[in-house]
């Protein structure tokens, strides 16, 4: 039996420090149950913020025990809970730790009605996390812009709000199973890399798939690149020109389109670079400014 | 003529098709071959105009023979003309769609010779898109008015979508504006389509159907299914004299006659100069807006059109939203206690959509639902709180419960006219302590408001700025 190491002091307040990933906080959540502590905050050591006299656990990941509690909420509360808490899980926010630990709590209890008591506080975060990532992994879907590189690889570059690159990556492996293709999350450092219907990993990931697997990466140099083909601007440039001709300029509304495309996803968006003249600006880059969109030759 | 400027083009002259969706059709994704396709649709794209891109839309060629008034590929006017080979237009659209600009192809065609020709002509492009390129993404065609029936059979085969234009709401602006085309021509097609979408959902009931107890083999069907995703049709707002009424009318009978998938409103936009239509600069597009509210009541919340207007108000009220206008009418119905009314009631309340009221059947079940939950599921709570009770306590306030005093709470712009159409927004004068007294009466109804507040405003302005400058 794992004794809880000593902690400093009144344990009154205490505070849960895990490494950010699903695993890390269902480890935790391990933790909670095995300690018999109830933690006020279970946060991503990244983004943790220790209260006035709040002692803190840093808790090291186990996939082990996270395939534990896994098993244990799917067994008492349904798979339908576990994907409830899965998805509540990838959201960028601070508290989304905590607010899955506090459902968990609340749902190990209720058992498989849990997750539709939607008014109650518990579930209510998760409920509108689940929501959150609904629609940004919507927008994955929608705003990712394939680029065609020699050796036949697609190459798409998105910086979403959640970590939801292996929520889409089955849908993307399913449509473009002809094609290699990686989808680079920037914001979250993540790459979801498929390699073509012959390539098969043999591993079953965590995801419960085998045809695409995800890469950490730390900077865009790490992924060696390989440079465009030819005829992949000749296809930017017909986007464009499309994109220009199906506007009807007398229906103006810039508004309804950044409601539903919003400016954060621009910078990766073929269809709103401006064009290049000539091949002599290729080293010019598109960057956001406060008035929006502009060339620069800094970066 | 390189294939750039020809899809400008032929884009430029699609553009005014409204229909873009990509919806209706699940088809799953097949090893070795691209695409597939979801029942919800994906937009990939949206332009300066807030519409969306989800499929390449194009014509095959804008050359026609017809002279259709309020068309811009009409044979009369002086546009530069162009066509796509099959091989183009197949190459394009797998380029596009291998980098996810787009989620299929959206194929029209101005009529060359004649409706038949013109119709081979897409079934060609398309047998080799779906056939030789293996393609399974969505793909959505109109059909030529005037074309065969083996034809528009061998295209809705092709096709997830068919689509037929209405044009006009009536017979007797067609034959002003569209003489080429009658009713009779547009609608028969619109039939055969429907009829063979039910006896092809009849036939996949029947071979899925077991009526042996031994092992059941499914029969590998012999063909693809004909224009699984149903049709839809458009039709021009604005260019001819019907009302509202007319309009939601007809659109009515079409869901429920053709079993019509949707009715695409376009507001008129001035791109001809023929003396048979309007000139001015004024496109209608709040009318169109509410006549898609309307629509929306029609299929998703189990409205009847005489319920939401009728011959005495022969048009939509651009003030309020039907939905809203519908509940002001008919205040004896309300306020409904958000604790038991049954899902259909939850539905006709303004502020109250399909999500929630599905979230408030699903949250009930554990609690009583106040103010605060009611907040929390995400309904609009601002509009809903004048029809509903929770716990038998009416949640309206500063509103009389009458028709007028809730009319002017709804009515009221959102957040003093900051949202919504810039072109529709009223700047109304912001509160100040140097503003003078406020005239009782305004002359002249809204505009004239507006214009008073406008100069207020300025003229605070000018106050403010004078007192600066002293100082």
């Amino acid at each position: 039996m794992n004794l809880p190491i000593p902690i400093e002091g009144p344990y009154t307040e205490i505070a849960y420090e895990y490494d950010g990933t699903l695993e890390g906080l269902l480890t935790a959540i391990f933790k909670a149950y095995q300690y018999r502590e109830h933690p006020t905050d279970v946060v991503a050591s990244a983004n943790l913020q220790p209260r006035l006299g709040q002692s803190v656990r840093s808790i090291e990941t186990d996939f082990h025990l996270a395939e534990r509690v896994a098993r244990g909420i799917c067994t008492t509360c349904g798979a339908k809970t576990f994907a409830f808490v899965r998805n509540a899980a990838l959201v960028d926010s601070p508290e989304a730790g905590t607010n899955v630990y506090r459902f968990v709590r609340f749902a190990m209890k209720t058992g498989p009605v849990a997750m539709h008591n939607i008014a109650n506080p518990l579930v209510q975060p998760l409920e509108r996390a689940n929501t959150f990532v609904r629609n940004e992994s919507e927008r994955v879907r929608q705003f990712v812009r394939f680029h065609e590189l020699e050796g036949g690889i697609y190459f798409g570059t998105i910086s979403p709000k959640a970590n939801v690159v292996p929520l889409v990556m089955a849908w993307f492996a399913a449509r473009f199973n002809t094609q290699p293709f990686i989808i680079y999350d920037e914001a979250h450092g993540l790459a979801g890399v498929y390699e073509g219907p012959a390539a098969q990993t043999g591993t079953t990931n965590v995801w419960g798939n085998k045809s695409w697997y995800l890469v950490p990466v730390d900077a865009r140099s790490d992924l060696n690149i390989p440079p465009e083909v030819p005829r992949e601007q000749a296809m930017q440039q017909a986007w464009k020109a499309f994109y220009q001709a199906t506007t009807i300029s007398v229906r103006y509304h810039p508004e309804l389109r950044q409601h539903f495309m919003p400016q954060r996803f621009w910078k990766d968006l073929v269809e709103l670079h401006p064009s290049l003249p000539t091949s002599a600006h290729s080293g010019i880059t598109p960057v956001r400014s406060n008035a929006g969109m502009k060339l620069s030759s800094s970066a | 003529m390189d294939l750039t400027q020809k899809l400008e083009i032929l884009a430029d002259a699609a553009k005014y098709d409204v229909a873009c969706t990509s919806s209706g059709a699940q088809r799953q994704a097949e090893l070795g071959k691209l695409g597939s396709a979801s029942c919800a649709g994906c937009c990939h794209s949206f332009t300066p105009d807030g519409r969306c891109i989800s499929l390449l839309k194009v014509l095959l060629t804008n050359a026609c023979v017809y002279d259709c008034a309020y068309c811009v590929n009409r044979c009369s006017n002086d546009v530069p003309r162009a066509a796509f080979t099959p091989q183009e237009l197949a190459e394009l659209t797998i380029g596009f769609y291998r980098r996810n600009y787009i989620e299929g192809l959206f194929l029209s065609s101005g009529v060359i010779k004649s409706p038949d020709y013109t119709t081979e002509l897409m079934i060609k492009a398309l047998s080799l898109l779906r056939n030789e390129y293996g393609f399974r993404g969505y793909i959505h065609a109109k059909g030529v008015p005037g074309t065969s029936p083996a034809l528009i059979d061998q295209l809705g085969r092709l096709v997830d979508r068919l689509s037929v234009n209405m044009e006009l709401p009536s017979q007797e602006s067609l034959q002003l504006l569209a003489p080429g085309k009658t009713r009779q021509n547009i609608l028969a097609p619109m039939k055969q389509i429907q009829e063979s979408i039910a006896a092809d959902a009849e036939t996949n009931a029947l071979m899925r159907r077991k009526n042996h107890y031994l092992t059941h083999v499914a029969v590998p069907k012999k063909q693809r299914a004909f224009a699984p995703a149903g049709q839809s049709t458009q039709m021009i707002i604005g260019a001819t004299p019907e009302n509202d009424y007319q309009i939601l009318t007809l659109s009515a009978s079409l869901y429920s006659q053709l079993q019509l998938k949707r009715v695409f409103f376009s507001a008129y936009i001035p791109a001809t100069t023929n003396p048979l239509l309007p000139q001015g600069a004024n496109v209608q597009l709040n009318r169109e807006h509410r006549l898609y509210q309307a629509d929306w009541l029609l299929r998703f919340y189990e409205f009847n059109a005489n319920e939401i207007i009728d011959t005495a108000h022969p048009y939509l009220d651009l003030d309020l939203d039907p939905k809203a206008n519908w509940a002001i009418n008919n205040l004896d119905s309300f306020p409904v206690e958000v604790n038991t009314a049954p899902y259909e009631m939850l539905l006709r309340v303004p502020g109250i959509g399909v999500v929630g009221a599905k979230k408030i059947c699903k949250a009930r079940k554990h609690r009583a639902l106040c103010e605060q939950e009611l907040r929390k599921i995400g309904v609009a709570f601002k509009r809903a709180r004048y029809f509903i009770t929770c716990n038998g306590k009416y949640q309206g306030t500063g509103a009389r419960f009458e028709p007028g005093s809730i009319r002017a709470r709804l009515a009221a712009p959102i957040d003093g006219g900051k949202h919504g159409r810039r072109a529709g927004n009223v700047c109304f004068g912001q509160m100040s302590l140097f503003d003078q007294e406020q005239p009782t009466a305004l002359p002249g109804g809204p505009e004239a408001a507006a214009a008073f507040a406008l100069q207020e405003q300025a003229k605070a302005k000018r106050g403010l700025l004078a007192e600066k400058a002293s100082a």
